[in-house]
């Protein structure tokens, strides 16, 4: 196995980078801006490749492609890239956590818990402001994660697969909450609150954009802080007591971190399912390699993975549009299917 | 049967009597018990009243009789057969598979004939068993209560997804079977009902057939074949009872979370591991369970009125994580 060793600023930080992982990372980029162009040019309005490259350039062949691409088809494809890469991400960082290969945050109710928050928002109080969104639904997945953590953990210190158990009941019981929020809302405020939660991305526009790009911005030094924690715990909590992690700290750091990228995620795009689970484990497929290079194969899979579910969703039965969610749905089901034949972990139970 | 079981017997069905009475009784215009009464014993067809409670009020109330008895017999075999306390038919899948096959063949295939409903409703219960035990046997560690659960929850979002996709596709032919498919006992024509019956007799008979072996199996397979059953052919024929009594729930009242994993475990609070006892009291007190939800649901946000299916979910979520906190 062939390794890089980068060590700047006189060894202060160190990377070990495997050269197969940073093929892979290439490669992934090179496939994402593949779909990204091809989301681009295709749609009711079609554009050639030359057309895509003189729009974002400045000197559009028509006026209409000024406003197709610049108003709708860019936000759109860059906010299902990064919606992508946070969920896998909050994916990873919770399997690392909780040491546990099933771990997903649309299957242990943290997405639910954002979406219900997202949804009382809709069908309560509908002149909220669009700001607010994001912040609303960290709280709620927050609030479940906390309740899921505190049910899950007090009596083994730690079972990992109760954890899961108790987030698919919890995730059961938000959503009939959500449910009831829908029956009781006013219809509009209902079917505007059901296209969001089916995951679909075509009504995202700039704001969502920003509003991702700062979420980006503010959590990616967590991330690669966290990534010497995450590569301890994953060893198990006496391994990481003994090289010195804070386990109890780091852990609920860790956890809320996870949670943030998620809830940060679904304000955006509404709760997509299965792409924390799957990504993460595509990427380790893809390339072996250390904690931090396997968060970045995550986040460029989980791109990946939303861009195409969106990219396929939008053309495969046009002009209807299948919410990127029922995609990612169909397409992350029989890998976790696949994960449950092979893990070896369901043993502990 | 154990003194309880006796002194429980009757004041269950007292219990059954009270809920049914109260069920018709309340709604937008409350009904005076009395005249509830009077509704069924003397009929007056120019009494209004009289006929709100046989036209509108009583069809529904042996709706949440049926399927309540029907849900919760079918949880009680599940978790005795697999001696998981956590089976269940909705959180195994069962009924997410048949409600999927029924949403598919009525809205593509515009069947409306309602002698197919159940039949189409067992096809997806019997399929989506299958699919969930093979998945789970096949995992390492066997069919664990875990296994069973997310196998089930994969399944379950995975039909619930081609459910969403085919309701964007053809929106007209689906919006009908909205309300239907969130788990209701609103609005459901009496003709579902008749075909549905046949199915839930044969359940219910084949499931107090089976009680006695039930409990030697609920004791364990090796203590089950030391006395003397014959474990493959009970586990295929509780199958099947289970597999009749989901598809006549669904085909009634849709998916209806969670009825069949609280009522069994209550009823075995009561009278003790005979599942000759359980699988009655599992029935009455489902039902019982089922009349008070419906009322709930039907109360709580007047005017509005909340599908039973989301209370029961309400209600019964709770319930499995403290089962996986107490059990497991």
């Amino acid at each position: 196995m062939s390794v890089l060793v980068l060590s700047p600023w006189n060894g202060r930080i160190s990377l070990r980078l495997h050269r197969h992982a940073l093929v892979v990372a290439a490669l992934l980029l090179v496939a994402l801006i593949g779909v990204s162009v091809a989301s681009l040019m295709s749609g009711s309005y079609p554009l050639s490749l030359r057309g895509v490259w003189q729009t974002l350039t400045g000197n559009p062949p028509e006026e209409i492609a000024q406003t197709v691409l610049w108003e709708f088809r860019f936000p759109r494809t860059i906010v299902s890239a990064v919606a992508g890469a946070l969920f896998g991400l909050s994916g990873a960082i919770l399997q690392y956590v909780t040491r546990n290969p099933l771990a997903d945050p649309s299957l242990v109710g943290v997405s639910q818990g954002a979406g219900l928050a997202v949804v009382s928002a809709i069908v309560l109080f509908p002149e909220m402001n669009l700001v607010w969104r994001p912040l609303l639904a960290f709280a709620g997945a927050l609030i479940v994660a906390a309740l899921i953590q505190s049910i899950a953990m007090q009596r083994t210190g730690g079972a990992t697969m109760r954890f899961i158990l108790t987030g698919i009941g919890v995730a059961a019981f938000i959503a009939a909450i959500t449910n009831t929020m829908l029956t009781y809302g006013d219809i509009d405020q209902a079917q505007a609150a059901l296209g969001w939660l089916a995951g679909s991305i075509h009504a995202v526009g700039w704001p969502e954009v920003w509003s991702l790009t700062l979420c980006l911005a503010i959590l990616t030094p967590g991330l690669i802080w966290s990534a010497r924690y995450l590569s301890a715990l994953r060893l198990g909590p006496e391994v990481s007591i003994g090289l010195g992690v804070p386990i109890r700290a780091a852990r609920i750091g860790m956890i809320t971190l996870s949670v943030a990228l998620a809830a940060f995620a679904v304000a955006a795009v509404g709760p997509l399912g299965f792409v924390g689970l799957v990504a993460p484990h595509l990427a380790r497929r893809l390339a072996y390699s250390g904690v931090g290079q396997h968060l970045l194969l995550t986040a460029l899979t989980g791109a990946l993975m939303v861009g195409l579910a969106d990219f396929i969703g939008r053309i495969a039965f046009a002009p209807v549009q299948i919410p990127a969610g029922i995609l990612t749905a169909i397409l992350g089901v029989p890998v976790f299917l696949l994960l449950i034949l092979k893990t070896q972990s369901t043993r502990q139970l | 049967m154990t003194k309880a079981g006796w002194f429980g017997l009757p004041a269950l069905l007292a219990a059954l009597i009270l809920a049914f009475g109260w069920h018709i009784a309340v709604g937008a215009k409350t009904v005076p018990l009395h005249v509830v009464l009077e509704a069924l014993v003397a009929y007056d067809k120019s009494n209004f009243d009289h006929v709100v409670v046989t036209d509108l009020r009583l069809p529904r109330a042996v709706y949440a009789v049926l399927v309540g008895a029907a849900l919760a017999v079918a949880g009680a075999l599940m978790q005795g057969v697999t001696r998981n306390p956590l089976a269940e038919p909705g959180v195994l899948g069962l009924l997410t598979g048949a409600s999927f096959v029924v949403v598919m063949a009525v809205g593509y295939f515009q069947v409306i004939d309602p002698a197919f409903i159940p039949l189409l409703a067992a096809l997806g219960a019997a399929v989506t068993a299958a699919l969930v035990w093979g998945i789970a046997a096949a995992a390492p560690g066997g069919s664990t209560p875990l296994t069973l659960v997310l196998a089930g929850a994969a399944i379950t979002g995975f039909l619930a997804a081609f459910i969403s996709l085919a309701h964007l596709l053809d929106q007209e032919s689906f919006d009908r079977l909205r309300v239907w498919l969130t788990g209701t006992l609103a609005g459901r024509s009496t003709d579902v009902l008749f075909w549905a019956l046949p199915w839930l007799i044969g359940g219910l008979l084949l499931a107090l057939l089976l009680a006695r072996q039930v409990t030697a199996l609920a004791m364990g397979d090796e203590t089950a074949v030391g006395l003397g059953v014959d474990v493959a052919r009970v586990k295929m024929l509780a199958m099947l009872s289970v597999i009749a009594l989901t598809a006549a729930a669904v085909a009634i009242a849709g998916p209806m979370a969670f009825v069949g994993l609280v009522i069994p475990h209550v009823a075995r609070i009561i009278v003790g591991a005979d599942y000759r006892a359980i699988v009655p009291v599992s029935a009455v007190l489902g039902a019982v369970y089922l009349l008070v939800v419906d009322i709930a649901a039907r109360m709580v946000l007047a005017p509005i009125e909340v599908s039973t299916g989301i209370v029961t979910a309400l209600l019964g979520a709770p319930f499995f994580v403290w089962l996986v906190r107490a059990r497991l």
